[in-house]
């Protein structure tokens, strides 16, 4: 079994987002935009390993080769096997098998030792709320990295921009931040958030996706 | 990708060209990195000169970011100047023109200094 000493990925992290203080689960962990944040950030981690890139008309894939878990295997598959595509279009094509990469990345936290299930909810073991990197610097919890983020002027992290871009775009902010905060600070979030072109893919599926439904309620025939 | 390094009297001026994708991102972090460390003990500033760069992806951008974050950390200024037309699309619309607003020219950026 693994342990706590490995620092979550990217899709763990956006999972611990939505855990709430008392151990039940967002409820914007059921939205479309958690699912599509989440796609979001195995084209991300992917990207990072360098098994694809992506620029404005598309993803490449650079490296097919499995071994990477089961969620990046199974996306990287897929867009592996896909026509040529905009990032938005894999996002939206990818949503279905985001519930799936929410359950794995659950099991996994619980697996390592950094969530204990009890019943229906989810409560942290680590009491701290920080978990060591490899480089034994120890790496403050999500929420706390974007407030920090939030309240500094200081230009942020790759990971950092883009699990505030993904939190954003996923409505997750809202978790953890009163409206009140969201709205006082949303010159910065718009600054410091989603510097990233798959993150903007993600807010460009977003927007399709809202406006399909949009058009689905007004004309619904 | 190749990237040439010269110094003025007030910058230190990197010249990029080529495409900047994953393949050469770390390595071009790499020289960024080398030079702003050069650039704070000299006390000199940092211009990227982008007009030989015709390609720009998602992991070229982080190199960038990477860049800006550790010139502000060292206390060194740092200036783009001189994107070809889909580098500056990659740069509005990933955000990054908000960080480092890029300049026209080199002889913008170093009268920007």
């Amino acid at each position: 079994m693994s342990t706590a000493t490995q620092a979550p990925s990217l899709i763990e992290e956006l999972v611990l987002l939505v855990v709430e203080d008392d151990g039940g689960i967002a409820f914007t962990a059921g939205t479309p935009g958690f699912g599509m944040a989440v796609i979001g950030g195995c084209l991300v981690e992917l990207n990072l390993v360098g098994a694809i890139d992506a620029d404005l008309d598309g993803i490449r894939v650079l490296d097919a080769t499995p071994g990477r878990g089961t969620a990046l295997d199974l996306v990287l598959s897929e867009v592996a096997a896909g026509p040529e595509a905009r990032v938005e279009q894999w996002v939206v094509r990818l949503f279905p098998h985001a519930q799936a990469i929410i359950r794995a990345a659950l099991a996994s936290l619980i697996e390592r030792g950094i969530l204990a299930q009890s019943e229906r909810r989810f409560l942290w073991v680590l009491k701290e709320r920080s978990y060591p990197m490899r480089d034994d610097r120890e790496l403050k919890e999500a929420k706390r990295r974007i407030y920090d983020t939030l309240m500094s002027d200081q230009i942020p992290s790759p990971h950092d921009t883009v699990l505030l871009g993904l939190a954003l775009a996923g409505g997750l902010l809202e978790a953890f931040l009163s409206k009140a905060e969201i709205s006082r600070l949303e010159d910065r979030i718009r600054e410091a958030g989603g510097i990233d072109l798959i993150v903007r893919g993600v807010e460009a599926a977003l927007r399709q996706d809202q406006l399909v439904r949009a058009q689905a309620m007004l004309y619904p025939f | 990708m190749e990237t040439t390094r010269e110094n003025t009297d007030s910058a230190v001026v990197l010249a990029p060209a080529g495409r900047l994708d994953f393949a050469a991102a770390a390595a071009f972090q790499d020289i960024i990195e080398k030079t702003i460390a050069d650039a704070a003990s000299a006390k000199l500033a940092v211009v990227i000169d982008c007009s030989g760069l015709d390609y720009l992806s998602s992991a070229g951008l982080r190199s960038f970011l990477i860049g800006a974050r550790s010139a502000q950390t060292a206390g060194v200024k740092l200036k783009v100047c001189a994107l070809q037309k889909s580098v500056a699309e990659v740069f509005d619309v990933s955000g990054f023109s908000r960080i480092l607003p890029p300049l026209s020219d080199r002889a913008a950026a170093l009268a920007a200094l």
